[in-house]
């Protein structure tokens, strides 16, 4: 069980030996029922911090912008930053340590076992109160939460209500962490790829059917990108202009290059932009299952980057974010991949 | 004229190989259909997906990506890249539905004219009854 009051002694503890610049972390949004993200300067404010199925959000994604902005000081504060991390986003910082995009000393990782639970996925609770509005919820650290409607205050086991990848979650506790807090014992995951069954076991056509209904939905809001904390390119792929445009380049030259993705949302262009991104996200999606979450159109986006986890572990043996020692999937190779699919 | 369809297939042939594999097959006179689109690339790893993507959205109706044969490259290991990644190509293609068929890698050496032409006869004759693509291609 994490106990909340040690997650804020060891917060308190780093930032009063001036050990990190700031601690990101969860408070209680004023927003709704979820966490929002907290940053924390000040030691008398640890009081903020929460830990609760509510914490969502992937936090790894301010590592991100920390660089960013240390990239543009003149004179940097070098000291770390330290975030809370769940497994899965202690995973996500695996891969940006082994992609090299930061370093272990410019992160003080907060790690917390999600133990058996996981977090809650928000539109799953909204479904089971559908109909009524939805007042107040309350979470704590027990297995159930309360729920406030105008019919008055419901339990609800949060098992019940768990987000789909802490479903399939292959870490409930963190793998590369400082401080960790709570069990690191491993939850039982009878089908960790249970999720794609359905898609899969139809047929082709159906299957064309089921994404272009989907995908069909896209506005290109780019939400899922901007979520992402593995999608940290400072020029994206699919943006009409890809290149670093300075002050002499020219109009012919901004003309010429090679627009591989239009910005348009239509079927076509939209299909490029989602399936460029599954496979940059191969082998390093650790399935935070941001994307899907922030999706305005509710597109189910973890089935594509799932389908390339999967693919990865089974034809090449590679978990993402568990070794980050190890070279990337594509940037290596064993003399015995599958190849009975080339003649 | 209610003739069978001509499909067009783009074929990534890596410079080394594959490539002087199809102008051997030229030079040599083979006869093999004509609607094979050769793009040489320097080597079948340089071929990134959105090339796969972007063919299909211009219209291929199938796309080879052809290299030398394992321990052959000419870069000592870019066929083995492209082995990975071609994999999870096909694997995302798959899933969202396009016909397996249309989409193949092969290892083609610069003495294997006749498998080329091979390669190219049989794609075209699993393509012609599948008919235009036009999953991927983009809306006029």
């Amino acid at each position: 069980m994490v106990n909340l009051d040690d997650l804020k002694k060891e917060a308190k503890r780093i930032l009063q030996d001036d050990k990190v610049k700031y601690v990101v972390g969860y408070t209680r949004s004023s927003a709704g029922p979820l966490a929002s993200p907290v940053f924390i300067e000040d030691p008398e404010k640890i009081g903020e911090l929460i830990w609760d199925a509510s914490c969502v959000q992937n936090l790894a994604k301010f590592l991100l912008d920390e660089k960013r902005r240390k990239g543009r000081a003149k004179k940097p504060d070098t000291r770390p930053i330290a975030i809370v991390v769940k497994g899965c986003d202690s995973r996500s910082v695996n891969v940006l340590l082994q992609e090299k995009y930061i370093e272990r000393k410019d992160v003080f990782l907060l790690g917390v076992s999600c133990e058996d639970l996981g977090v809650v996925d928000q539109k799953k609770i909204a479904q089971r109160f559908e109909g009524k509005t939805i007042q107040d919820i309350k979470f704590d650290l027990s297995p159930e939460l309360a729920v406030t409607t105008e019919d008055g205050t419901v339990k609800l086991p949060i098992q019940e209500v768990l987000a789909d990848r802490c479903l399939e979650c292959q870490a409930n506790f963190p793998v590369v962490y400082d401080v960790l807090l709570g069990d690191k014992s491993r939850k039982k995951v009878d089908e960790p790829f249970g999720s794609l069954e359905e898609i899969e076991s139809m047929a082709a056509p159906q299957r064309w059917e089921f994404w272009q209904e989907q995908l069909g939905k896209c506005v290109r809001c780019y939400a899922c990108r901007s979520a992402c904390p593995m999608c940290y390119c400072d020029e994206c792929v699919v943006d009409t202009i890809a290149f670093a445009v300075a002050a002499d380049t020219s109009a012919e030259e901004k003309a010429q290059k090679i627009k591989w993705i239009e910005k348009s949302p239509t079927k076509s262009e939209n299909f490029g932009y989602h399936m460029v991104r599954a496979i940059h996200l191969a082998g390093r999606c650790i399935d935070c299952g941001e994307c899907e979450r922030v999706c305005p159109v509710s597109i189910p986006l973890r089935h594509l980057n799932k389908k390339l986890e999967k693919a990865a572990k089974q034809l090449f043996d590679y978990n993402a974010g568990f070794e980050p020692d190890k070279p990337a999937l594509v940037s290596s190779f064993r003399d015995e991949d599958p190849e009975d699919f080339i003649r | 004229m209610a003739g069978k369809y001509e499909p067009t297939i783009v074929a990534f042939l890596c410079k080394w190989c594959s490539s002087a594999g199809s102008d051997l097959a030229g030079v040599s006179r083979m006869q093999y259909p004509p609607n094979v689109v050769p793009i040489t690339v320097m080597c079948s790893g340089s071929v990134s997906p959105l090339y796969i993507l972007n063919a299909f959205k211009k219209g291929a109706d199938g796309v080879l990506v052809s290299g030398c044969h394992p321990g052959d490259c000419h870069y000592i290991k870019g066929n083995y890249f492209a082995r990975r990644r071609i994999a999870l190509v096909k694997e995302l293609l798959e899933f969202i539905g396009l016909e397996p068929e249309r989409f193949k890698m092969s290892w083609v050496s610069a003495a294997e004219g006749t498998k080329y032409t091979q390669i190219i006869k049989d794609f075209v004759d699993v393509l012609e009854p599948l008919g235009p693509q036009m999953k991927l291609r983009r809306e006029q």
